[in-house]
């Protein structure tokens, strides 16, 4: 009995295959980690869902027409000087919300420049909306 | 020496999200106000030409949301990235984000490159 017990307090434990096994796994995920970080300007878009109603005053309306022009509250601007459009909008209405109308065949760069010179201009609140033909 | 070696196991097993790529590589927008999304794992990719590319083929729009429905089942936390090249059109990509939204990801953003000062 005496000895027994003994005997189990002197085993070791071969840790050498585990050790292995960890290694091979640590090495795995060490490859397969892939730092992707994509960076990205935040889209909300409306769902499909009843729209909210926003009273019509209480907007920036931001239209992109086909062929690329940019129109905010329905005069063309360029695309330079839609930031400071939105700023003075902004300014008369703090609380709009721009809201950007793209046609089908507008180019997603125009978009893209748009929803982010709204967000530079310091719209609280910008939201996508497709343009019907 | 053990320790370390577990901690960094625990490590990688964390942070791999398993990205699966789209398999195109297109010119991305020019923004000011873009943001790093490293919680972003759906990537949707949008060429020229309106195609849509998920995990390396290219996809229909219908098959979009069974995709991102798949995705948030593995990882809830998900949020979609539309890598769109600049001059591809708006409405395939309004239509991408649609469906993403019905397969269950609120968050979405595109894919823009910080504007070099």
């Amino acid at each position: 009995m005496r000895r027994k017990h003994r005997e189990s307090d002197e085993a070791i434990i071969n840790i050498t295959p585990m050790l292995d096994i960890v290694f091979i796994m640590l090495i795995f995920f060490i490859v397969t980690t892939s730092f992707v970080k994509e960076s990205a300007v935040d889209m909300s878009r409306p769902s499909n869902a009843p729209p909210k109603t926003e009273k019509l005053s209480e907007v920036i309306f931001v239209r992109i027409d086909d062929s690329g022009q940019v129109f905010v509250r329905d005069r063309l601007t360029d695309i330079r000087a839609v930031r400071a459009n939105i700023v003075s909008g902004l300014a008369q209405k703090p609380d709009a919300s721009v809201v950007v109308a793209a046609a089908r065949d507008a180019d997603v760069g125009i978009l893209v420049r748009v929803v982010d010179q709204a967000r530079v201009a310091g719209a609280q609140q910008v939201s996508l909306v497709a343009l019907s033909e | 020496m053990l320790d370390i070696v577990f901690i960094m196991l625990i490590f990688f097993i964390v942070t791999t999200s398993f990205v699966k790529e789209t398999g195109i590589d297109p010119r991305r927008p020019v923004a000011e106000t873009t943001a790093a999304k490293p919680r972003g794992n759906i990537l949707i990719g949008v060429d020229t030409n309106g195609f849509i590319w998920m995990n390396k083929q290219r996809i229909e729009l219908n098959q979009v949301r069974q995709l991102v429905e798949d995705a948030v089942n593995e990882n809830p936390e998900s949020s979609a990235i539309i890598i769109a090249d600049e001059s591809s059109a708006t409405g395939v990509v309004i239509e991408v984000m649609d469906q993403v939204r019905l397969g269950g990801v609120i968050e979405i953003a595109v894919a823009a490159e910080p504007e070099a000062t």
